[in-house]
């Protein structure tokens, strides 16, 4: 996103960052707190292979050169014009977030869900689509009327169904 | 120029601003802006109906060597719209430009005279059927924060700071002495044209709902006609929407009941909400996680 130009930045939702682990049912939890550093190192230490094999090292690496620590969009009150969830469960997050601050400047944000799969062949697939969405978006003359069609578009072109709502800060 | 007003002030008001006009037209250094900005003052905040006298000669200022003037008419254009827009009803097609919609303090200003509050307030309700999301928006926040203001709180439910931002210094006196338009204005004024709100593009469903959770929230006097408006809206859904954009409308009618069920003011209406959101598919346990604490409830006095 930021090579093609948009300002953009990242976040969860949850209370906490959650890794894969050895098993589905042992993740590596952290709090928001841990620095991305610290994440590699404690998985470098925890089991090199394993983590340098399911790519979550070279994610932590490509991340730590972004940002020094995952941020959680809750504690963000930052104004964004767009905002992007891969996962129903994040976009209901969000919306709820959204709507229990208290308004203050009324401006609008939209806030669109694209289910993507939380793999890196579907990350990476996902990227793209979503990508061009914003770059449709940011060529509409007229936002706020346009979005609704360009969406749909979207949903006949993809194959996939989208979440969209708006907001307001 | 023939001159009518109804009284000595709009002559003098008239007359000053001819003169400012002729004193900006001979200067040729940065005061002329500074005169400029006097007659912006006088035009859209003294008198606005002096806008249709003065705004060729306004405009003739496009001409003008400087940029900065050029900029103080294209600022004075915008202001007009907004100002004509207030003053002449009845062009509900028309698409206001978003940022001539963005202030509801304007709307305050027109409607600044008591007197002339219910008629602002009906003609202002009137564009929510307008085609704009911006300029629907709009309206619906005008009117909650109309709501806000018209109708007393209840214990513990504070103003929200914008709100008390965009209103008029002194407003909360009118809640005493101008008992009609707290009659007038209510959420089920708006009710009716929700569904022309939404018929247009599906998301434009939700904007409306986050208000009225909020509304019903803080003015709990409101909550059965809250209520209402969401069954109405949940019954009439647009049969224009597209398969996925009822799912959103759904999931933000469904999230903002929740919100409002997690009122304690909601007590009396918990059948109804639970009902509503068993037909939009939430899951009993969700809906046991937002019953407010019935012993709090009662506790409340009323």
């Amino acid at each position: 996103f930021s090579k093609r130009g948009f300002i953009v930045r990242s976040f969860g939702t949850g209370t906490h960052v959650k890794l894969p682990g050895p098993a589905p049912d042992k993740p590596n939890v952290y709090d928001f707190k841990t620095t991305y550093d610290q994440m590699y190192n404690d998985l470098l230490r925890k089991d090199k292979e394993l983590y340098t094999q399911n790519g979550i090292l070279h994610m932590l690496d490509r991340n730590k050169r972004i940002k020094p620590r995952p941020e959680r969009f809750q504690n963000c009150k930052d104004v964004f014009d767009l905002i992007l969830t891969c996962e129903e469960r994040v976009y209901d997050q969000v919306v709820e977030d959204l709507n229990s601050r208290e308004q203050e400047t009324c401006q609008p944000v939209h806030v669109i869900n694209v289910d993507i799969q939380d793999n890196h062949e579907e990350a990476t697939l996902g990227a793209f689509l979503i990508c061009e969405l914003c770059q449709c978006i940011q060529h509409t003359e007229d936002m706020e009327n346009e979005i609704d069609e360009l969406l749909q578009e979207f949903e006949e072109k993809s194959g996939r169904t989208f979440l969209h709502t708006v907001c307001f800060y | 120029t023939q001159e009518e007003g109804s009284g000595t002030d709009s002559m003098t008001t008239s007359e000053r601003v001819v003169d400012l006009l002729n004193q900006a037209a001979l200067i040729s250094n940065d005061s002329k802006i500074t005169i400029l900005k006097q007659v912006q003052e006088l035009i859209i905040n003294k008198d606005p109906t002096l806008l249709d006298n003065f705004l060729d000669e306004i405009i003739a200022f496009q001409a003008d060597k400087s940029i900065e003037v050029r900029k103080f008419v294209i600022g004075f254009i915008e202001e007009a719209v907004r100002t004509a827009w207030l003053l002449h009803p009845g062009a509900p097609g028309c698409n206001l430009p978003s940022h001539c919609v963005d202030s509801s303090a304007a709307c305050w200003a027109a409607g600044a005279s008591p007197d002339r509050l219910p008629l602002r307030l009906q003609e202002i309700i009137a564009f929510q059927a307008d085609k704009s999301i911006e300029v629907r928006k709009f309206v619906i926040g005008f009117i909650e924060e109309a709501c806000w203001l018209l109708h007393p709180g209840a214990p513990g439910c504070n103003l929200p700071s914008h709100c008390v931002d965009s209103l008029p210094t002194g407003c909360s006196s009118w809640e005493r002495s101008h008992p009609t338009p707290c009659a007038r204005l209510s959420p089920a004024k708006g009710k009716g044209s929700m569904e022309a709100s939404c018929a247009v593009p599906g998301l434009l469903a939700s904007p409306p709902g986050g208000p009225r959770a909020s509304l019903a929230r803080q003015r709990p006097m409101f909550m059965a006609e809250v209520i209402q408006a969401y069954e109405t809206l949940h019954a009439n859904l647009p049969p224009t929407l597209a398969k996925s954009q009822v799912s959103s409308v759904r999931k933000n009618l469904k999230l903002h009941l929740l919100s409002v069920l997690k009122h304690p003011s909601s007590f009396e209406f918990q059948a109804q909400i639970t009902t509503l959101l068993v037909d939009l598919g939430t899951q009993q346990a969700e809906i046991a996680r937002s019953m407010p604490n019935l012993k709090e409830a009662r506790k409340r006095p009323r």
